[in-house]
C-alpha cells in the first residue's frame, strides 16, 4: 500500500477516533447516577408515580410510567378497576358517572385518562383494550408521554438534559476540528492521486455534519442533586414493597385496597403481575377487542397469505393466462417424450423419459391451476358482496419492490373488520389509497370479493372514538405513515389570532396574509394595521423537513412546558407540537418584543394540542 | 470388587442426599427468618404510626377542652384510651395491642362527632390541622396494618405448610397473630331514623 494513503487514512482515522473517544468520555462522565437506596420505608412522597418511575430507573422513562399513572388515576377515583373472576386479564375499566375535578391533572395524567375516556363504550373498557393498533400511533403517543414526564421532572428540578448546551457546543467544535482534519487528509489524497474533483471539501463537510448531528442528538436525561436525593428515598420504598412478597402477586383491581401503594409499586417495579397485565403498547393483531354492536368482545383475526389474495381481476386473469400458457407450452414440448415405460435405445433414454413425465405432470398442474384461477376469479367477480363493520386493524400487506432511486411503496393493506357475525374474521386486502381514510374503531362499508379477499369499494360510515385520539404520526421515508400523515391540519392563521399577535408585538395588526414559500413550508405574515409594515413572520412545516428545521433552530433559551418543545433565540422562536414545527420571526418595529414570544407560543401550543384531540 | 463399588455408590448417593436435605433445610430456615423479619419490620411501621397518633391526642384534647370543657366524659374517655394504648404498646401480642388501638380509634371518632356541635371549634385552625393530621395518620395506620397482615400471612403459610413446617417446628417458629378489627367494627352499620 502506498505510504501516502496510509498517512491519509491514519490522520483521518485518528481525527474520527479522537472525536468518538471524546464523545464516549462525555457520555461516561454524564451517565445518570446510581443512588444508594435509603433504608426501607413505607412513607410515600409527593412525587407522582411517573416521576418516581423516572427516578428509580436511572432517569429513563419506561413503560411503567404510563401503567403506574393509570393505577394512580384509579386510586384517585378517576377510573375504577373491576375484576369479575380469577383472571386479572378480564379486568375492566369503569368511568365514574360523576368524575372528580380533573383541572389539576398533569399533562401525562390527562393523556392517559383521555385515552381511557376516548376508548370507553358506555363508560366501560376492557383493560387489555388499551393497547394500540398502529405502531406509528403507539410510538407517537408514548413519545409524547415520555416528553411530558421529562418536562415535569425538569420543571421540578429532578432531572436535566444529559448533554447541556456547553457540552453540545464543545462536541460540535470538536466535530468541526475533526471535519477539518478529515477534509485535509482527503484533500491530500486527492492531490497526490490527481483526481479531477478534490474530495477534501465534501469529506470535511460530510464528517462535520454527521458528527455534529450525533452531538446534537440528546442521549436522554441525567440526575440532579435533588433528583438523587429523592431517588434514594424512593428506592427505599421499593425495598419496602419488594420485601412484601404478596405485593408481587397483586392484580390491578387490588388498587381498591392498596390505593396509591399499588401505583407506586408499579412505578418502582414491585408489582410483577399488575405490570404484566397492564399494557399501553402495541396490541396483538391476531386477537383484537371490538365494540361493534355496543358490547366489548374479542375477535380472532386471520391474515391470509398467498399470491391470489388482494389481486385485481386483470392481474388474476393474467396469472391464469401465464399458468395456462406455460403449462400448455411445456405439455406440447415434453408431452410426446413423456413415457414412464419407455425403453429407449440410447443411454439415458429412460431417465429423460421420466424427467419429461415429471415436467408433463407439472405442466398439467399448471394448466389446471390456470383454469381453476380463471373459473374462481370469474365466480369471485359475480359473488361480490357488501360488508359493514368496525375496523379492527389496518396494516401494510404488500409493497412494491425497492428500486435504486425509489423506496418501496405499499399498494395493499390488511383491513380486519368485525361485522358482528362471529368471533373470528379474516382480513381483507384494502388498496393502499384508501388506507389513510380509516382508523381503528371506524365503522366502514366495504364492497368485497370473497375469494381474493379484495376490497373494491370502501366508505367510512361512522368515526370511532379513537379518531379523537388520532396522533400526528412521525413520518417515515417509506410505509403507511408517509401515506397517512399529511400537511399540518391546523393553519398558522388558526394558531395565531390577530388579537394575540397584536398584544405580543405591541400594536394592532391586520389578519395574516399567506406568503409563498418553497418546498413543504407554509407561511403567513402579520402587518401593522396602520402603515402595513411587516411585524411577524410565521412559518410552519411538518414531517421530515420539520425535524430538520427543528434541529437547526432548537437553540437559545429553552421554554419548558410549551408544546412538545420550544426555544427562544434573539428575535426568533421555534415551537414543536407533534410533528409540526412553527417558526416565528419578529420584523421591523416589533423587534425588541421577544419577551412576549413565549406567551404567544404557549397560546398557540395549547390551541394546537386542543385541536389535535378534538379531531374527529 | 463389585460389592465394594456398590457400597461406594450407595455411600455417595447417601452423601448427596444428605447434602440436598441439609441444603434444603438451610434454605427453608433462611426463608422463615427473612419472612419473620419482614413481619417484625411491618409491625415496627405500625408502631411508628401509632406513636405519632399518641403524640397528637393530647394537643387535640386540650384544643377541644377550650371550647367544650363540660364534655368531660368524652374527653376523659379519649385520655384513658390513649393511656391504655400506650400501656398495651409494651405487650408482645398483636391482638391485645389491636384491641387497645381500636378503643382509642372509637374514642377519637366520638370526639370528632362531638365537635360537629361546636361551630367555633370546627372553625379553629389548630383543630382543623390536628384533625387533618390525625386523618392522615389513620390512613397510614390502615396501610401499615395491611402490610403487616400481608407479611403475617406469608409467614404463617410458610410455618404451616409442608415441608417448611418441619424446620419451623424444630427451630421454634410459631404462627403470628393478625392485626384484626374487633367484632363491633365488623358488624353492619345500623341506621336509625
Amino acid at each position: 500500500m502506498d505510504p501516502r494513503l496510509l498517512l491519509d487514512l491514519a490522520v483521518g482515522g485518528a481525527a474520527l477516533g479522537g472525536w468518538f473517544a471524546a464523545y464516549g468520555a462525555v457520555r461516561l462522565a454524564t451517565r445518570p447516577a446510581d443512588p444508594t437506596p435509603a433504608p426501607a420505608t413505607m412513607e410515600l412522597g409527593a412525587e407522582p408515580p411517573a416521576l418516581v418511575s423516572l427516578l428509580v430507573n436511572r432517569w429513563t422513562v419506561t413503560e411503567d410510567a404510563a401503567e403506574s399513572t393509570l393505577l394512580d388515576l384509579a386510586a384517585r377515583g378517576f377510573v375504577e378497576l373491576r375484576q369479575p373472576g380469577d383472571d386479572p386479564r378480564q379486568t375492566t375499566l369503569h368511568l365514574p358517572p360523576v368524575p372528580p375535578d380533573d383541572s389539576a391533572l398533569r399533562p401525562y395524567e390527562r393523556r392517559v385518562l383521555d385515552r381511557v375516556r376516548g376508548l370507553a363504550v358506555d363508560g366501560v373498557l376492557p383493560l387489555t383494550a388499551l393497547t394500540f393498533r398502529d405502531p406509528a400511533r403507539a410510538k407517537s403517543w408514548n413519545k409524547r408521554l415520555r416528553a411530558q414526564v421529562v418536562a415535569d421532572a425538569r420543571a421540578a428540578g429532578l432531572s436535566r438534559r444529559r448533554f447541556g448546551p456547553t457540552v453540545t457546543t464543545a462536541l460540535s467544535a470538536a466535530a468541526l476540528l475533526a471535519g477539518v482534519v478529515v477534509g485535509l487528509a482527503a484533500a491530500h489524497y486527492g492531490s497526490w492521486r490527481g483526481t479531477e474533483d478534490n474530495p477534501g471539501l465534501a469529506a470535511g463537510v460530510f464528517t462535520f455534519a454527521v458528527l455534529s448531528a450525533i452531538a446534537g442528538a440528546t442521549p436522554g436525561e441525567r440526575d440532579t442533586p435533588l433528583g438523587r436525593q429523592l431517588a434514594a428515598r424512593w428506592l427505599g420504598v421499593r425495598a419496602w414493597l419488594r420485601g412484601h412478597e404478596q405485593f408481587d402477586e397483586l392484580p390491578p383491581a387490588a388498587v381498591a385496597i392498596w390505593d396509591r401503594y399499588l401505583a407506586y409499586g408499579a412505578a418502582v417495579g414491585a408489582t410483577r403481575l399488575t405490570s404484566a397485565v397492564l399494557d399501553l403498547g402495541m396490541g396483538d393483531r391476531s386477537l383484537v377487542w371490538s365494540s361493534y354492536g355496543g358490547t366489548w368482545h374479542r375477535v380472532r383475526v386471520r391474515y391470509p397469505r398467498g399470491s391470489r389474495y388482494g389481486k385485481t381481476m386483470p392481474k388474476l386473469l393474467f396469472s391464469a393466462a401465464i399458468s395456462g400458457a406455460v403449462g400448455g407450452f411445456a405439455l406440447k414440448l415434453f408431452g410426446p417424450s413423456a413415457d414412464l415405460f419407455s425403453t429407449g435405445s440410447y443411454p439415458g433414454a429412460r431417465t429423460f423419459a421420466l424427467v419429461a413425465a415429471g415436467i408433463v405432470a407439472g405442466a398439467v398442474l399448471l394448466l389446471a391451476s390456470g383454469g381453476y384461477t380463471l373459473v374462481r376469479g370469474l365466480a369471485d367477480l359475480l359473488t361480490e358482496r357488501t360488508v359493514t363493520g368496525e375496523v379492527l386493524w389496518v396494516q401494510v400487506w404488500k409493497s412494491t419492490s425497492q428500486g435504486e432511486n425509489q423506496p418501496a411503496r405499499p399498494w395493499l393493506h390488511y383491513l380486519a373488520v368485525d361485522d358482528g357475525s362471529g368471533d373470528r374474521t379474516t382480513a381483507w386486502g384494502l388498496p393502499s389509497q384508501w388506507a389513510g381514510d380509516c382508523h381503528d374503531g371506524d365503522t366502514v362499508t366495504l364492497r368485497v370479493r370473497p375469494w381474493t379477499r379484495r376490497v373494491v369499494g370502501f366508505a367510512v360510515v361512522g368515526h370511532g372514538r379513537s379518531r379523537s385520539l388520532a396522533e400526528a404520526t412521525v413520518p417515515e421515508t417509506t410505509g403507511v405513515a408517509a401515506a397517512r400523515a399529511g400537511a399540518p391540519s391546523v393553519t398558522p392563521q388558526a394558531l395565531f389570532p390577530p388579537e394575540e399577535v397584536g398584544q405580543a408585538v405591541g400594536l394592532p395588526v391586520r389578519p395574516a396574509e399567506a406568503v409563498d414559500l418553497p418546498g413543504p413550508l407554509t407561511g403567513v405574515q402579520f402587518r401593522a394595521a396602520g402603515d402595513g409594515a411587516a411585524v411577524l413572520a410565521v412559518q410552519t412545516v411538518a414531517g421530515t423537513a420539520g425535524q430538520w428545521i427543528w434541529r437547526l433552530n432548537a437553540r437559545g433559551q429553552e421554554l419548558p412546558g410549551v408544546g412538545d418543545g420550544a426555544y427562544l433565540a434573539g428575535e426568533r422562536a421555534v415551537l414543536r407540537v407533534g410533528d409540526r414545527v412553527v417558526l416565528l420571526t419578529l420584523l421591523g418595529v416589533a423587534r425588541g418584543r421577544a419577551a412576549y414570544l413565549p406567551w404567544l407560543l404557549a397560546q398557540a401550543a395549547a390551541r394546537a394540542a386542543g385541536r389535535d384531540e378534538a379531531v374527529s | 470388587m463389585g460389592r465394594g463399588v456398590t457400597l461406594s455408590i450407595a455411600a455417595g448417593l447417601l452423601c448427596l442426599l444428605a447434602v440436598v436435605v441439609i441444603g434444603g433445610a438451610l434454605v427453608a430456615y433462611n426463608r422463615l427468618v427473612r419472612r419473620r423479619n419482614q413481619v417484625l419490620a411491618s409491625w415496627a411501621q405500625i408502631d411508628v404510626q401509632l406513636k405519632r397518633r399518641y403524640d397528637l391526642v393530647p394537643n387535640l384534647v386540650e384544643t377541644v377542652r377550650g371550647y367544650a370543657s363540660h364534655e368531660r366524659a368524652t374527653l376523659d374517655a379519649v385520655a384513658a384510651a390513649r393511656s391504655t394504648a400506650i400501656a398495651a404498646a409494651g405487650t408482645p401480642g398483636a391482638a391485645d395491642r389491636a384491641d387497645a388501638e381500636n378503643v382509642l380509634t372509637h374514642a377519637l371518632g366520638r370526639l370528632f362527632a362531638l365537635a360537629e356541635a361546636y361551630p367555633e371549634l370546627k372553625a379553629n385552625q389548630n383543630f382543623a390541622a390536628l384533625q387533618g393530621e390525625l386523618a392522615r395518620t389513620e390512613d397510614k395506620i390502615a396501610y401499615a396494618r395491611q402490610f403487616y397482615n400481608s407479611a403475617v400471612q406469608t409467614f404463617n403459610t410458610s410455618v404451616q405448610t409442608i415441608p417448611t413446617n418441619l424446620i419451623a417446628g424444630i427451630a421454634g417458629f410459631r404462627p403470628m397473630d393478625f392485626f384484626q378489627a374487633v367484632d363491633g367494627e365488623r358488624a353492619a352499620v345500623q341506621v336509625r331514623y
